[in-house]
């Protein structure tokens, strides 16, 4: 006992753990660090993306989570689904929370008040909380370059738990609570989606990695993780998740509407480590032309929240799709091109 | 001089709209009667998610005052009719952690009336629905659970449907004639009209004798007061892993016991764990971690845990090898592996039972037009 923790404190706490990928579904560790019970929806996908994300951390983690579904679900009235340490945050202190997280626990183990280890600090935070309210503590958060941290970011489109208003998450024409299709107006939500992953690796020179993840591809997911838990700084993730109340499509489909995305080109998978992009999995068979995207068409009509499209509304949006894979700098990534 | 109160317990989200608009059609008949209603929701359900159990209620009095008495309470906890717009709720309900298993009837009255939506048999409801001190009375308004999503609703006239049968069961908190009227208002609908009509005359009744129907004990949990819980309003974690007699070398997740979530399901998955080339795509794929890893290293559906998404059927790449089957087949959570494992030829024959009873369910949108079409099938 005496010798291992010895052993623990002569490890250097400053260090991110390494956690190696997994190199096969079959691979993959049973163990569970989010488990049943949480108060979700019929296939909820961010459910999944925690349960991938826990699981990929292993035990040594500490959870921290802003306001949204991945709280009010999972903490109905003294229980919980954790098998991890998980703490409430508020809606826009995803990234401070994390940075406090990470700092007061160096503080602690330099102190030897805590024995000395690296223990993985991850914050979770959906499209409002993260692209919307807490983008600044975010963007703090990545400049903090001395502390391990990574900020997850679930989207789901839509600030669902509040029964589904506009978030700047939203892609374009979608129904909400705040945009119903009406005989006046059909289109009431004109942006297009904020594109945030790749405007945090942009604006942010220092942090190490930042990949967008689906939960539908799981092995890979739980391997962005586990490099973006080892890389050491901070880093972010931002995953789609399917939803089935606000994107009004059966359960059962939650995992192919998540495959449709990334195969019509809707959301592209890719990492960007050390400042180097690399699309992944089906994104890139599309970027290097081996696999042609699927119309968006098949991933639009599946979805109830765009049951009020038009062919024209679905020329646009495929049009604009077509634009970010053949116009785009960056194919898919960065929303510019040369004069 | 009297009040009336209305309880609807319904999947949340796939029949919000449908519940919705019962209250509506109550309310505004009731007005068209000169008296008052109100109706509203359960707040504790909000926000509601797709298939888990929700409430909401419509009362009607005669006078302002008498209105206003009765609404001086939590919620309308005696109700005259209860309608459960889905038939698989009939198993019990727990809308939140802690709630336990709350039996369909348990709001209703002495002599009240549980008017449900089903395609089945009083008697077959009675097997599932708890037993109550008092008699009560069964009414089934005959019809396939309504289920649409958040922005597209399937109108199937359920809605109607059900009014009119109320008005047959409960005459002394709205009559047909008053739905009627409230039906046309404010643009007249025949058909809708002619639905609510039909089911005001078909709707059959039956009397539930004290003490009749299932007898298993509902479980529950004692609610932790703030006295009793920890410094920080600290939660336990749960444990990585639960130690299972005769589980040894499998692994089965430490789930939240005071919320398991599977009545919320109405169809359940079965497995041929005779072809499951043990792929682990279900287990991987479940949001609910409903799968336990058996010691020979099948993936075995907790029925205490699974929510019946369908999410494994939809992603098992072997064909058949799970099938989901409509909730009501089926009388306990017993786990089908052990079932296997214990004689496969008698596993085998249950398996193609219970598989060859139609799902006849569909959980929300899945293309478009898909409702319209699923109503003319229906009506032919």
């Amino acid at each position: 006992m005496q010798e291992a923790k010895e052993q623990a404190s002569a490890r250097d706490f400053t260090s991110p753990q390494v956690l190696e990928p997994w190199t096969g579904i079959k691979k993959v560790a049973h163990e569970e660090y989010y488990t049943s019970g949480h108060r979700t929806c019929q296939g909820c996908e961010s459910a999944q993306m925690m349960r991938l994300l826990a699981k990929a951390a292993g035990p040594r983690t500490i959870v921290v989570g802003a306001t949204g579904c991945m709280y009010v679900a999972n903490t109905t009235y003294y229980s919980t689904p954790w098998v991890l340490p998980w703490m409430h945050t508020q809606l826009g202190s995803a990234g401070s929370a994390a940075t406090g997280t990470a700092a007061g626990l160096r503080a602690l183990m330099r102190k030897g008040k805590m024995d000395k280890e690296p223990i993985n600090v991850i914050a979770v935070c959906g499209d409002g909380g993260g692209a919307d309210m807490g983008l600044s503590a975010i963007s703090a958060a990545l400049q903090h370059t001395q502390y391990n941290l990574l900020v997850m970011l679930y989207d789901n489109e839509s600030y669902a738990n509040t029964d589904i208003q506009i978030s700047g998450s939203s892609p374009y024409g979608v129904n909400t609570s705040f945009s119903p299709p009406g005989k006046l107006h059909r289109i009431m939500h004109k942006h297009w989606k904020k594109n945030t992953a790749p405007m945090l690796a942009v604006g942010h020179p220092d942090c190490r990695y930042v990949a967008t993840v689906v939960a539908s591809n799981a092995v890979d997911t739980l391997n962005k993780v586990r490099r973006a838990l080892s890389i050491g700084g901070p880093t972010f993730l931002h995953s789609l998740n399917p939803c089935p109340k606000g994107w009004d499509y059966d359960p059962k489909y939650s995992q192919q509407i998540g495959e449709l995305a990334v195969e019509t080109g809707i959301w592209p998978l890719y990492e960007i480590e050390d400042r180097k992009l690399k699309m992944y999995g089906k994104s890139q068979h599309i970027a290097s032309g081996v696999v042609k995207r699927k119309p968006v068409s098949e991933y639009l009509l599946r979805q109830g929240r765009f049951a009020h499209f038009t062919q024209e509304d679905i020329a646009r949006v495929q049009a604009r799709t077509d634009e970010m894979w053949e116009k785009w700098f960056l194919p898919g990534v960065i929303a510019l091109s040369g004069a | 001089m009297a009040t009336g109160s209305v309880e609807i317990v319904y999947r949340g989200v796939f029949q919000k709209t449908l519940a919705k608009n019962i209250c509506r059609g109550i309310v505004f008949a009731a007005r068209k009667q000169g008296k008052v209603g109100i109706a509203f929701s359960r707040y504790s359900d909000s926000p509601e998610r797709n298939g888990i159990p929700a409430k909401q209620f419509a009362v009607v009095a005669d006078t302002d005052e008498e209105m206003e008495e009765y609404l001086s309470r939590y919620e309308p906890d005696s109700n005259d009719v209860t309608i459960v717009a889905d038939d698989t709720l009939c198993k019990g309900i727990e809308s939140w952690a802690w709630n336990g298993l709350q039996p369909v009837n348990r709001m209703l009255k002495a002599g009240g009336t549980l008017l449900v939506t089903s395609t089945r048999s009083a008697n077959s409801l009675i097997r599932d629905i708890h037993r109550k001190g008092e008699p009560f009375n069964l009414a089934v308004v005959k019809g396939r659970a309504s289920f649409s999503g958040m922005w597209v609703y399937r109108d199937d006239h359920t809605d109607m449907r059900l009014l009119g049968a109320l008005a047959k069961v409960a005459p002394h908190i709205v009559t047909l004639d008053s739905i009627v009227a409230a039906i046309n208002e404010p643009k007249k609908n025949d058909l809708k009209a002619a639905s609510a009509k039909q089911a005001y005359d078909l709707v059959a009744s039956t009397t539930v004798g004290a003490n009749q129907g299932n007898d298993t004990v509902p479980f529950r949990f004692d609610l932790p007061g703030w006295r009793k819980m920890e410094e920080c309003l600290v939660v336990g974690a749960r444990k990585v892993k639960q130690e299972v007699p005769g589980w040894d070398g499998g692994y089965v997740p430490g789930r939240n016991p005071t919320y398991k979530k599977f009545t919320t399901r109405t169809l359940r998955p079965v497995i041929n764990f005779d072809t499951c080339t043990k792929c682990t795509i279900c287990w991987m794929q479940c949001p609910d971690t409903a799968f336990d890893i058996t010691p020979d290293g099948y993936y075995d559906a907790n029925m205490e845990a699974c929510c019946g998404c369908g999410i494994c059927e939809a992603v098992c790449p072997v064909a058949n090898c799970v099938t989901m089957v409509n909730e009501e087949a089926f009388t306990d959570n017993q786990s089908q592996w052990r079932m296997w494992a214990k004689d496969k030829k008698t596993y085998a024959a249950w398996r193609v039972e219970r598989i060859s009873l139609p799902a006849v369910r569909s959980h929300g949108f899945q293309h478009l037009g898909q409702y319209a079409e699923e109503i003319a099938n229906e009506r032919r």
